[in-house]
């Protein structure tokens, strides 16, 4: 086991560096020069010069990398380019709380959703009540997911201008409070974004535990005059629901590019939103801190998803 | 020659999943038993059906690519998916012709007397003609600068299936060598595939492709401007979104195509050219890359729609094609600011892009399910 940790834990090492590099290298070579631009009119070469220094902007670039590094360890993401003294942590600081919130209901009601009904399918194999469902969870996960939020918004303002009622479209409300209002805003983006992943999991579900329901054990389980509610929660759930553990981490990347859409589509103020805005602007180290901190989380999150993973299922041989 | 895996990372996709950067369509692909479908493909097979036996012995027995293509002619849903997807070709490349001919003169109150040539064009704004309804004029009703909604939906899905063609001739190009090269020589191609797999897997494709594009973006605009065809309104910064998403798929095609010919090289018809004195490279060439022509158009199909979702993806951020330049994601950025009053004119976008994107993930699957038949349950 500490053998596999040790190993797990230099590949991911090695990712991070590799992702790191990447984002820094693609910042280095970013045309303009961010420093003339905000200096505009008052440039002069002097302040030019300073304020290059400042950002550290002057060095050759592997001095820059392991600057860049070595800031990242310490959750420091150096100065906005277009807010001067402004850090790009308090950018973050702002955007991180509602995008987690945007993710993390969303994953509940992707696996509280999506497992049941891919259960649901499993144990009722084709009847009419699997294909519907798997035909509704097709289309669901081959969508994109600001498709359906268009779908969703569309609706929203035919119900509001049919009913009177004032539903909003957009925003987001106070972050991690659930005033009526807050619910309003949090209810279309949280349900679309859920939508894809839950079809996702159900699929998942059902394919796995189909699989586990073909297997001896539980043959046997019924065969020795267990009733079907023991074969199914005990002995076929338990182990068909190991590889969800995968796909929870696998999950965490669709999560993110497509909090992205979901802010942009609803006005949402997460980093996703935040990170376009950025793009605008040329301000290259709010890109660079949110593509490093999503993709290290993202990385990160496998990482954890295969160890707990392998500790789940003893049949998964640790190398 | 050791034709042991040497590469344990890269040969158990059916076990752990580093990569976070696929479609749950992938996935699905992924999740299936016994190391992927993808793999299992012995293309030296007949696959001889047993009635052919009864028909009488002159009836030559058809070839794999034969028996796989009356396979996808009985899936109703993977051919109703390939006439939607020519008939979207078809209006892409055609319909604008057709279109910009149809209709009488137009005495507009700005630019004076303007022919179906000008009107039906996706760039021309007809200020006066905003947000209209569908008429015989405009045939799917205008957009909020005047602009003919379906002349801009045409030239649209135009730059979806351009971007979809570009990316994927990248992608089987460097997927197929690389993933060859990495299957066949191991060594340290191989290690070089599996790092480079690992730290494209672990960026999700889609925000590499928003920060490349992001960074990028207004330089490509300026660079790629001159380029025919494709570098005039706006859409110039479509050759960096291509190259953005071409990068983030290759390495699971190259991952495809290192497991197939892993198997592949082992089949006793490689033996077989080898002790006849074939050298690598027509080994390569004349047996292995032929054989992965299945797994291929599989993988690339499937691939596609995801393109089409990417591009636009981009789009709808803002980070594709710029205006006047029309494509599908641009189209929906710019309903979503119309649509309290007028939500046609981003749902039209919406249900196209909704229908191409079905139809070829439907296609994909349906070729799946017809050159892999055994994934079937």
């Amino acid at each position: 086991m500490v053998q596999f940790l040790i190993k797990r834990f230099i590949g991911l090492i090695f990712v991070v560096v590799g992702v790191t590099f990447i984002t820094f290298i693609l910042g280095y070579f970013a045309p303009g020069d961010p420093i003339r631009d905000l200096l505009g009119t008052h440039y002069n070469l002097q302040t030019y010069l300073a304020l290059k220094h400042a950002y550290g902007l002057d060095l050759p670039w592997y001095t820059q990398y392991l600057n860049f590094l070595g800031n990242l360890f310490r959750f420091q993401f150096g100065y906005s380019f277009q807010y001067q003294n402004r850090p790009v942590a308090s950018i973050l600081a702002q955007g991180v709380p509602v995008s987690a919130e945007l993710a993390f209901w969303a994953l509940v009601i992707q696996v509280g959703v999506g497992v049941p009904i891919g259960i649901l399918s499993a144990l009722r194999a084709n009847t009419w009540l699997d294909t519907a469902n798997m035909g509704v969870m097709l289309v669901f996960y081959a969508m994109p997911v600001f498709v359906l939020a268009v779908f969703v918004q569309v609706f929203i303002v035919w119900i509001d201008q049919h009913t009177g009622a004032s539903w909003p479209v957009s925003q987001w409300g106070n972050p991690w409070q659930y005033t009526p209002s807050d619910i309003s805003f949090k209810l279309a983006p949280i349900l679309v974004f859920a939508a894809g992943g839950a079809a996702f999991f159900a699929r998942i579900t059902r394919a796995s535990m189909l699989d586990v329901l073909r297997q001896d054990y539980v043959r046997t389980a019924r065969a020795k005059g267990l009733n079907e509610r023991a074969v199914i929660y005990r002995h076929a759930l338990r182990n068909g629901l190991i590889p969800l553990l995968t796909v929870v981490g696998l999950s965490l990347g669709t999560l993110v590019t497509g909090a992205f859409f979901i802010e942009n589509v609803f006005n949402i103020p997460g980093i996703g939103y935040e990170t376009i805005i950025s793009i605008g602007n040329r301000d290259y180290p709010v890109i660079q801190a949110t593509v490093v901190l999503l993709a290290v989380g993202v990385v990160i999150g496998n990482l954890l998803a295969d160890i707990f993973y392998s500790l789940a299922d003893p049949r998964i041989k640790i190398q | 020659m050791d034709t042991k895996d040497k590469n344990p990372e890269l040969s158990s996709p059916g076990v752990m999943f580093p990569d976070t950067s696929i479609t749950p369509l992938e996935v699905d692909e992924l999740m299936r038993p016994a190391n992927g479908v993808m793999t299992e493909i012995s293309p030296a097979e007949p696959g001889v059906e047993p009635d052919i036996e009864k028909v009488g012995p002159r009836k030559k027995s058809p070839t794999p690519l034969q028996e796989s293509l009356r396979r996808l002619r009985r899936d109703k849903r993977a051919m109703a998916s390939v006439c939607v997807i020519g008939f979207f070709i078809l209006l892409a490349i055609v319909g604008p012709f057709i279109y910009q001919h149809i209709g009488g003169t137009y005495q507009s109150p700005i630019n004076g007397p303007i022919g179906p040539s000008v009107y039906h064009s996706p760039f021309h704004q007809e200020l006066t003609n905003q947000d209209l309804s569908f008429s015989s004029m405009y045939w799917l009703g205008t957009d909020d600068l005047g602009r003919d909604l379906l002349a801009r939906l045409m030239q649209g899905i135009l730059i979806s299936l351009t971007v979809a063609l570009l990316v994927e001739i990248v992608d089987v190009g460097l997927g197929v060598l690389v993933g060859v090269l990495a299957g066949f020589y191991g060594g340290w191609i191989d290690q070089v595939l599996a790092r480079v797999t690992d730290i494209i897997f672990a960026f999700p494709g889609l925000l590499f492709a928003i920060m490349l594009t992001g960074i990028f973006g207004t330089e490509a605009d300026v660079v790629f401007s001159n380029v025919p065809l494709i570098g005039a309104n706006g859409d110039a910064r479509l050759i960096l979104v291509s190259l953005a998403l071409a990068i983030t798929v290759w390495p699971l095609m190259a991952r495809f195509v290192r497991g197939q010919t892993l198997q592949l090289k082992e089949q006793q018809f490689v033996e077989a050219a080898r002790t006849s004195g074939s050298s690598n490279r027509k080994i390569i060439l004349r047996h292995i890359i032929p054989n992965l022509f299945s797994i291929v158009i599989v993988a690339s199909t499937l691939n596609i729609s995801n393109t089409i979702i990417g591009e636009a993806g981009l789009s709808l951020l803002g980070l594709g094609v710029q205006t006047p330049g029309s494509s599908i994601g641009l189209m929906i950025a710019q309903g979503e600011n119309n649509i309290t009053g007028y939500p046609w004119e981003v749902l039209l976008p919406t249900i196209v892009l909704t229908i191409i994107v079905l139809s070829f993930s439907f296609l994909g699957d349906g070729l799946n399910d017809a050159f892999n038949p055994r994934s079937k349950d």
